[in-house]
């Protein structure tokens, strides 16, 4: 098994309590041992509580379009760090870890994103004030 | 007739009786007469709790009541109910539903608090869930045989420049712990306290002779940010995820606020 650094700050902020999606639901429906990594067009980004949702356009192996589900931290918790609800727009071209549904439906909890210009978003890190 | 000056005579002796207790009146009824001005000016010698407060990275945490490090030392029988309801795989509890996780558990969560004093009250506003707890200040008693209520009812006391809160009476929806469901005696006993500029301990002390055979005290280190301000978490907004009855965890990816998912 691949040790990343963000699993490792997962584990350690698992241990240090501050359960972050945990605070509203269980990790169980994700598969927290697999990272999967998935490139497509932004349709629509869910600025909403308990979760935001980002719904990306993907093409698979065969050439057809899916709509991947992305689970990630709430708006309130994004916005203190960092995030705002015009971090991701319909059309922006992004690659996104996730940590991949069990049941191998097309969705799964967000981990980084990258943008075509470079950018990177991550869910953690330092609130700012 | 006879009734009338009778009932003459009971009033007239209650209001005697009122008007030699004088002040003491006010005691026995808090919170039935309206602060004056000295009651406001003497919030300004308390503590400074003001601001937004969120538990600090590592300062102990965790939904549900859980997150702590060592564990509560149950009785037997609770253990064994632990146990049991460990062996059951539940993956997930009702706030996956959006029902809020109650006392303790809601004081843990990862997102910030305020408290608001005014006379003979403390207000503790919640970000997560949208939730408050009301605490009463006033030299009130605890109530005898208070409702279940996620939050228990509470008073508090000042004891020098900490606020010390007691509450009772927990809906049996709310767990003392992950899997640890409360007795009808648990009491939380809190107490808070400014330890730095901008840092606020609050200790725990849970105390449960139905499930405890010690109390329980965790103690959670909260940063103070000024600039913040209580944002906005309805739980029902967009929530995809659920627990059915069973303690099966699910998600569910159909229909994306109107744009159909593949």
């Amino acid at each position: 098994m691949r040790t990343t650094i963000l699993g490792l700050l997962t584990a350690a902020l698992l241990a240090a309590g501050v359960g972050t999606a945990a605070a509203h639901h269980s990790f169980a429906p994700f598969n927290m041992e697999s990272e999967k990594t998935i490139t497509g067009t932004v349709k629509k980004f869910d600025w909403t509580n308990p979760h935001t949702w980002i719904w990306l356009d993907v093409t698979n192996e065969k050439g057809v379009v899916e709509t991947w589900g992305i689970e990630g931290m709430s708006p309130n918790y994004l916005a203190r760090r960092g995030w705002s609800k015009n971090s991701l727009k319909f059309g922006d071209k992004v690659t996104i870890v996730i940590r991949p549904m069990r049941d191998g439906s097309p969705g799964g909890m967000f981990v980084k994103a990258t943008l075509a210009d470079g950018r990177e978003l991550r869910p953690t890190g330092q609130a700012v004030d | 007739m006879r009734r009338a000056s009778s009932f003459l005579a009971a009033s007239a002796a209650t209001i005697l009786t009122i008007t030699a207790l004088g002040g003491t009146a006010v005691a026995q009824t808090p919170g039935r007469t309206a602060p004056t001005a000295t009651d406001w000016a003497a919030l300004a010698k308390l503590p400074d709790f003001s601001g937004v407060w969120e538990i600090s990275m590592g300062g102990g945490g965790g939904g549900r009541g859980r997150g702590l490090p060592q564990g509560p030392s149950l009785t037997p029988e609770a253990a064994a109910r632990r146990k049991q309801l460990q062996s059951l795989g539940r993956e997930d509890s009702q706030t996956a539903n959006c029902l809020p996780p109650g006392m303790p558990g809601i004081m843990g969560q990862p997102y910030p608090m305020e408290f608001l004093l005014t006379p003979g009250k403390v207000t503790i506003v919640i970000e997560a869930y949208m939730q408050v707890r009301h605490i009463y200040t006033d030299g009130r008693p605890l109530p005898e045989d208070p409702d279940p209520k996620f939050h228990g009812t509470s008073i508090g006391r000042w004891e020098g420049d900490t606020l010390v809160v007691d509450t009772i009476g927990f809906s049996p929806l709310t767990e003392l712990a992950s899997n640890v469901p409360h007795g009808g005696k648990m009491r939380i006993l809190e107490r808070f306290r400014l330890t730095g500029p901008d840092t606020m301990s609050i200790e725990t002390t849970i105390t449960d002779p139905d499930v405890l055979t010690a109390p329980y005290t965790t103690t959670r280190v909260l940063g103070r940010h000024r600039s913040w301000t209580i944002a906005e978490y309805v739980c029902q907004e967009n929530n995809r995820n659920f627990v059915d009855e069973k303690g099966k965890a699910g998600i569910n990816l159909e229909n994306p606020s109107g744009v159909p998912a593949k």
